[in-house]
């Protein structure tokens, strides 16, 4: 017997459905019988009823799952059985996940001899606090059923506490926004604060020697400069070098010369480079692109060319860039009124001079918020600095050398294997503060300078 | 003013010259503007070209004729266990590898079992699980290839293992086959029998759980901040995190659910659960930005007429303003979950990075999703895996840009000008 929550839901949600066919059905047998008129139609007194008997239950049935599997583990630790236990560190968990495994059905047999005899103790407890829950479930499921099927009266203003209910539902609803953002930057100060107890934030954001290595800290070695700069170098650099021209001249293009005919076509053909997995993309980069530039840097004479490169990473960043910027480029040179346009046309001037002198100037801050954008998207991608640009922290602005990002270096601290406390996993969670901030800064930075420069024209 | 300039010659040479100038510009300009568009298109196909001309191999594996003799190497198997659920235990350990092994070393000279699937024995066992009479005779098996020889099959190979596959292939022992395996299997070492069945399946129940949390919270969201919100302190923080949320970089949703789902909460790590709880939160902001704009295009009129005859504002919204805004918020939502079918980052750092040999069974069990397989993938050394990476990637491409061919079609179909 375990404590099943899609299962449980499921059964609220039947007993809710039979409530609200009594709610229904007993507001309708009222009206009957009375002669008197419903305050409400009946299928709002059904509502209620079920809303009663469904809410209670369900919010009962979150905390009770999130929090019963600690009060399992509880339970187990004051046995008998977990006496012979290690005191802390990853074995201690390794062994009670895997005794929990066991207990729950869903491995056959224990892994580690030691927790085979905590497997009994995990059940019978899992056991006990299941039933304890699911009484506790049904309890508060009919006992709100019944206060609301007692409320139940001709007059009774159904509709406007369901209302009042739903109402309710949609804040709480648009909260979980908030509460996301709160989540993310709890989380990462949390765990950061933690770090920074180990290693000084200047040493973070100034140092200059990037080489964590597991176990005790080791002083000076978690500058992360050489990060900021790969991320730069790829992000900010090689990347926006391939994404403004092509971006910026594709919708110069799409919007000024090509037929509407073919405008239809094409736009969407280029969409599709923004919609591309970045996996496949990192895939792409490293397989086909990164020995492609390779070869090109060993025949122009570069010495030290490596097959993870920068540049393979930047450029194909670039490409999956590509869309995002001249779509802002296309918003913000369609926003610019037409009589400008036709102002300049009809003192003469060609259309390319029109676009370059007139258009372009005047669509300046819009196509500038959109590369802040573009870069603040750049510098937080993942997968195709991971696949094709190395782990190598170099500090040098040869492309064709391989360099590393911080968000390839978040990837690479949190998968190896070891426990969480180390001042290297900690770190990885530094580096997303970090991360999380500047592009924080960008957005806000970017989305002010387009929202200011369109309000200069409408 | 005296010094009148004289009027300007048009036709003298300066001029045209001046003129034809400004026209070369243009046109070059114009020029530059096509070569940008066409840069950006022939990238795109040849990132396409280059996938599927890689993996289209991906989904046909070359098999070898090896005729298998039974009466000279009996199975030694109780024929009346073969229906058993132990069945496989009792044909692996009556030594059926072995059997095979010899016959292929026998029909394909010295070295012969190297160029069998080391799994290939595995096929002769299900073929003797359907017809238990194959042991009474001798029969030809079709049976997979070594990833080497697939390989050299191809693409051609040179020494002495392209020799003997040219002998082969000379002999019409080589066919090549759809490879069912890769669309029945889930990931393995061996190239010959992994597949991304798994994949797809924990891909399948990751989105659906993401959309389960993110479309009902989304379109709520939505409605409430368009139709109810007052505009006050509270509803602009909300505004302005959903916004924000919507450009946080997607590994920081990774660092968010390993802090807080799995150390924190503790629900189960690397499952399709704790994978569609983080994509969740990364589609929702773009749910509700999207379903934001299809509200927003409802016109006024109809909430007043509602209005008017009598309906509640919550009646107003869900029986009038919900439904005439849906089709534009499936469009939004299908986009969103598009993307977040495709996204790697923040799921490498909640664990899903594990090698998964099982399908998985439920939410809470380890699963890995496509684009993590070809992540995987990529990183393996066994040439075999190049053409697997490309088909995984080809049937990923498939998924999404049908997903997103549904949502312009809904688009254009459902779109109203008011």
């Amino acid at each position: 017997m375990t404590f099943n929550a899609a299962a449980l839901l499921l059964l609220i949600a039947g007993l809710a459905l039979i409530g609200w066919l009594a709610g229904r059905a007993r507001s309708s047998m009222l009206a009957g019988r009375a002669g008197a008129k419903l305050h409400s139609r009946p299928q709002y007194h059904g509502w209620y009823v079920a809303l009663w008997l469904f809410a209670p239950a369900a919010l009962f049935l979150a905390v009770w799952s999130a929090v019963s599997p600690g009060l399992v583990t509880n339970t187990v630790l004051a046995s008998e059985a977990a006496k012979e236990l290690p005191a802390f560190g990853f074995e201690r968990g390794a062994i009670l996940s895997d005794a929990r495994n066991v207990a729950t059905g869903r491995q056959a047999a224990v892994r580690i001899p030691a927790a085979a005899p905590l497997v009994k103790p995990y059940a019978d407890a899992s056991h006990t606090y299941a039933w304890v829950g699911i009484a506790a479930m049904l309890a508060l499921a009919l006992a709100g059923g019944l206060y609301a099927f007692t409320r139940i009266k001709p007059d009774f203003r159904a509709r406007t506490r369901v209302e009042k209910i739903v109402m309710l539902l949609l804040l709480v609803a648009s909260l979980v926004a908030i509460l996301t953002t709160f989540g993310i930057v709890l989380s990462l100060l949390f765990e950061s604060i933690r770090f920074f107890r180990l290693v000084s934030p200047a040493e973070l954001l100034f140092g200059t020697n990037w080489a964590p290595t597991s176990g005790a800290p080791v002083k000076d070695t978690f500058g992360g400069i050489p990060l900021f700069w790969g991320t730069v170098l790829i992000g900010a650099i090689i990347a926006m070098i391939v994404a403004i021209p092509i971006g910026m001249m594709s919708a110069v293009y799409l919007t000024q010369y090509a037929n509407p005919r073919v405008r239809r076509w094409v736009k969407p053909c280029l969409e599709i480079l923004a919609g591309v997995p970045t996996v496949v993309y990192g895939y792409f980069a490293a397989l086909t692109v990164a020995p492609a530039l390779r070869e090109f840097a060993v025949m122009i004479g570069i010495p030290n060319a490596s097959t993870e490169s920068a540049l393979a990473a930047g450029i194909v960043m670039g490409v999956m860039i590509i869309p995002f910027v001249s779509s802002m480029a296309d918003d913000s040179i369609n926003a610019v009124p037409q009589a400008m346009r036709d102002g300049s046309l009809a003192l003469g001037a060609t259309p390319n001079e029109t676009i370059r002198q007139v258009l372009i100037p005047a669509a300046l801050p819009g196509v500038m918020g959109g590369i802040l954008l573009a870069v603040s998207r750049a510098i937080g991608e993942t997968m195709i600095v991971v696949m094709a640009a190395g782990l190598s922290a170099n500090m040098t602005a040869n492309p064709f050398a391989s360099v590393t990002t911080v968000t390839a270096q978040i990837v690479k601290l949190l998968t190896g294997d070891q426990e969480f406390d180390s001042a290297k996993t900690l770190a990885a969670f530094a580096l997303g503060l970090v991360l999380f901030v500047v592009t924080l800064l960008l957005n806000i930075v970017a989305l002010r300078i387009v929202k200011k420069y369109r309000e200069a024209y409408e | 003013m005296s010094d009148r300039t004289s009027p300007t010659d048009w036709k003298g040479g300066a001029m045209q010259g001046r003129i034809a100038r400004r026209y070369a510009a243009e046109r070059r300009f114009r020029l530059l503007g096509l070569g940008a568009v066409l840069l950006s298109g022939l990238f795109l196909a040849f990132l396409l070209f280059t996938m599927v001309g890689n993996g289209l191999r991906g989904f046909t594996y070359t098999n070898v004729e090896v005729p298998v003799d039974f009466k000279a190497m009996p199975l030694t198997v109780d024929a009346s266990r073969l229906g058993d659920a132990d069945a496989d235990q009792v044909i692996a350990g009556a030594g059926l590898a072995d059997i095979v092994a010899f016959a292929a070393d026998e029909a394909l000279g010295d070295g012969g079992s190297a160029m069998i699937s080391e799994n290939a024995w595995k096929e002769v066992r299900t073929a003797i699980k359907a017809d238990p009479d194959l042991l009474k005779g001798a029969t030809v098996f079709h049976l997979p290839t070594s990833s080497t020889v697939d390989i050299a099959a191809k693409e051609g190979a040179k020494g002495e293992l392209g020799a003997k596959v040219d002998a082969l292939e000379r002999d019409g022992k080589l066919s090549t086959g759809i490879h069912w395996p890769f669309f029945k299997n889930a990931d393995a070492t061996d190239p010959a029998v992994a597949g991304i069945w798994g994949a797809l399946k924990g891909s399948v129940l990751t989105i659906l759980i993401a959309f389960l949390i993110a479309f009902p919270t989304g379109v709520l969201a939505a409605l409430y901040l368009e139709e109810y919100a007052p505009k006050n302190r509270w509803t602009d923080l909300i505004e302005v995190s959903i916004n924000n949320l919507a450009a946080v970089p997607s590994i920081i949703f990774g660092l968010l659910a390993l802090a807080v789902f799995i150390n924190w909460f503790g629900i189960c790590q690397a499952s399709a659960l704790v994978g569609g709880l983080t994509l969740a939160l990364m589609t929702m902001p773009v749910i509700v930005i999207a379903s934001r704009n299809a509200i927003k295009s409802v016109p006024p009129s109809i909430r007043d007429a509602a209005l008017g005859v009598g309906a509640s504002p919550v009646q107003v919204v869900f029986h009038h303003v919900l439904p005439l805004a849906l089709p534009g918020i499936l469009t939004g939502t299908i986009i969103g979950m598009a993307r977040a079918l495709g996204e790697t980052a923040p799921l490498l750092l909640i664990g899903m990075r594990a090698f998964i040999g099982d399908v998985p069974s439920g939410v809470c069990s380890p699963a890995t999703v496509l684009p993590m397989q070809i992540f995987l993938w990529s990183d393996e050394v066994d040439r075999g895996f190049v053409e697997k990476t490309s088909a995984a990637i080809i049937v990923l491409l498939i998924v999404l840009l049908s997903m997103n061919a549904l949502a312009i079609y809904l688009r254009n179909k459902f779109e109203k000008r008011w």
